[in-house]
């Protein structure tokens, strides 16, 4: 084997350069192929990733307004839905008391007038009593008195009239 | 307690996940250790100062007289081999960075793979314009990368490939038939008609730029790298020499230690390798974002697409 020697200081070879200039082309694929392409790859993915996870908050959210819009809407519906239900319970209340009222003045009449046609119906019994007691006594008074026994049919009917006449002056 | 766990389990890696994984950091090592292996097994010992290109591993034609300029000779040459292993390391870099990709990401890697992509396309953008992000931010990672990279391997003691003018050159190669392919897309007259606008005096200056373009770009990549090996060489001679000098009464071994070399190569070091290879490489990369934007005709190329789009789609339309 000889002895190996050096180039000038000031060199080109051809064939050199022509090697160096492939491999320049070369390391141009080799990290193109090695070093941007996985990392672009990553890159995208992980902008894809972002922009998904935007996309899904942007959706949430809607959603969200949305869910609130709907459950005001609801709350609105419910709050006139309770309000109705307490103007018809006030309104029914109003006709039950008014209903109430009106029966219990009804029977309220009732039981006055009943009371005065049983007032008047012991009056007239008590009259009726009373005046065949008072017939009765004057009867054996007016007996008494005359020392004799008068008719007493014809006294009864003398004392009625009487009664009738002291009934009408009266 | 239980539920809690679970997903500290699939946090987990796998073994396969981590065999894969330590076998992508030697990816990354191997091929660096491999360049030094190659250095140190290949080429004889130097002695004293010695500036000179790359090595020559294997030459097609062996009577082939090295010392001349331009060589048509196939050859594989250091700097060509440790550009190969510099893409191997990027390569597995680029693997090992993506390896376990999430779309939550939870992993330094992953964070830093997102990093440089996003930073490239940022650079991209900002220089080139939105247009050309998709297919244009690979090719300018590519060429900072192994730049940036090739220009480190002096932190191991080997040959950088950019200090090698047959590199820079084939990069400068084609980046200008990148530059070309772009302006050259909106038809040949158009193309032509970028140089002769200004007159034929202004032409013919216009086409020697065009030129210089290419060769500008190597020779700056390519000098300011090897102007930098070859100032580190000179001081750290300059040194042992100065060393020598001051100290050599020191008596025994303490006369033979280089003392002043602890230091300043370092200093120099951290700007050559470190500052000056990112520099470059940016701007490289810099220069071939600008002179691509730069020569594309993006309204005409924009009014011919649409024009075209459109009479697609009215003959889709008419059939």
């Amino acid at each position: 084997m000889p002895q190996i020697q050096p180039l000038g200081v000031i060199s080109i070879n051809v064939w050199s350069a022509l090697i160096s200039l492939a491999n320049l082309v070369l390391l141009y694929f080799l990290l193109k192929r090695f070093l941007f392409k996985p990392v672009h790859k990553v890159l995208e993915a992980r902008q894809a990733h972002v922009d998904s996870v935007y996309a899904e908050a942007e959706e949430a959210r809607a959603e969200a307004e949305g869910d609130r819009t709907a459950w005001e809407e609801k709350m609105q519906g419910v709050r006139a839905e309770a309000e109705g239900i307490v103007n018809r319970a006030n309104e029914r209340a109003r006709l039950n008391s008014d209903a109430m009222l009106d029966e219990a003045k009804r029977r309220a009449a009732g039981i006055v007038q009943q009371a005065l046609e049983e007032a008047q119906l012991t009056r007239k019994q008590a009259e009726a009593s009373m005046r065949r007691e008072m017939a009765d006594v004057s009867t054996e008074l007016a007996g008494k008195l005359l020392g004799r026994e008068i008719n007493e049919n014809d006294h009864r009917q003398f004392i009625d009239s009487f009664i009738e006449e002291l009934g009408e002056t009266r | 307690m239980t539920e809690t766990e679970i997903p500290e389990k699939q946090e987990k890696r796998s073994l396969r996940f981590r065999v894969v994984d330590i076998l992508l950091i030697l990816m990354m090592v191997l091929p660096l250790v491999t360049a030094v292996a190659l250095r140190v097994l290949l080429t004889p010992p130097e002695e004293g100062v010695a500036i000179h290109g790359a090595w020559v591993y294997w030459c097609a034609n062996p009577d082939a007289d090295l010392s001349q300029v331009i060589s048509t000779d196939f050859m594989i040459t250091e700097a060509q081999v440790n550009s190969w292993l510099v893409m191997i390391s990027i390569t597995g870099l680029a693997l090992f960075l993506t390896h376990g990709l999430r779309e939550r990401a939870t992993t330094v890697r992953q964070h830093v793979a997102e990093w440089v992509v996003e930073k490239v396309e940022g650079l991209v953008t900002s220089s080139m314009g939105a247009f050309h992000v998709r297919p244009f931010a690979p090719f300018v990672c590519a060429i900072i990368a192994l730049s940036v990279f090739s220009s480190l391997m002096s932190l191991l003691g080997v040959f950088t490939p950019t200090s090698d003018m047959s590199v820079v050159s084939g990069w400068a190669i084609l980046v200008f038939l990148v530059i070309t392919a772009y302006k050259a897309c909106c038809g040949p007259r158009l193309y032509v008609k970028t140089f002769t606008s200004d007159g034929p005096v202004v032409a013919v200056l216009n086409v020697i730029g065009e030129v210089a373009t290419p060769v500008s770009m190597a020779f700056r990549h390519y000098g300011n790298v090897m102007s930098g090996a070859v100032i580190g060489v000179l001081v750290t001679t300059f040194l042992t020499w100065l060393s020598s000098l001051l100290l050599g009464w020191l008596p025994g071994v303490l006369g033979e230690i280089p003392l002043l070399r602890v230091g300043l190569p370092a200093v120099l070091s951290v700007y050559f390798d470190l500052f000056s290879g990112a520099l470059q490489a940016y701007i490289f990369a810099m220069l071939t974002m600008i002179y691509v934007g730069g020569g594309f005709p993006l309204e005409e190329y924009v009014k011919r697409h649409s024009g075209r789009k459109a009479r697609q789609g009215e003959t889709a339309r008419a059939a």
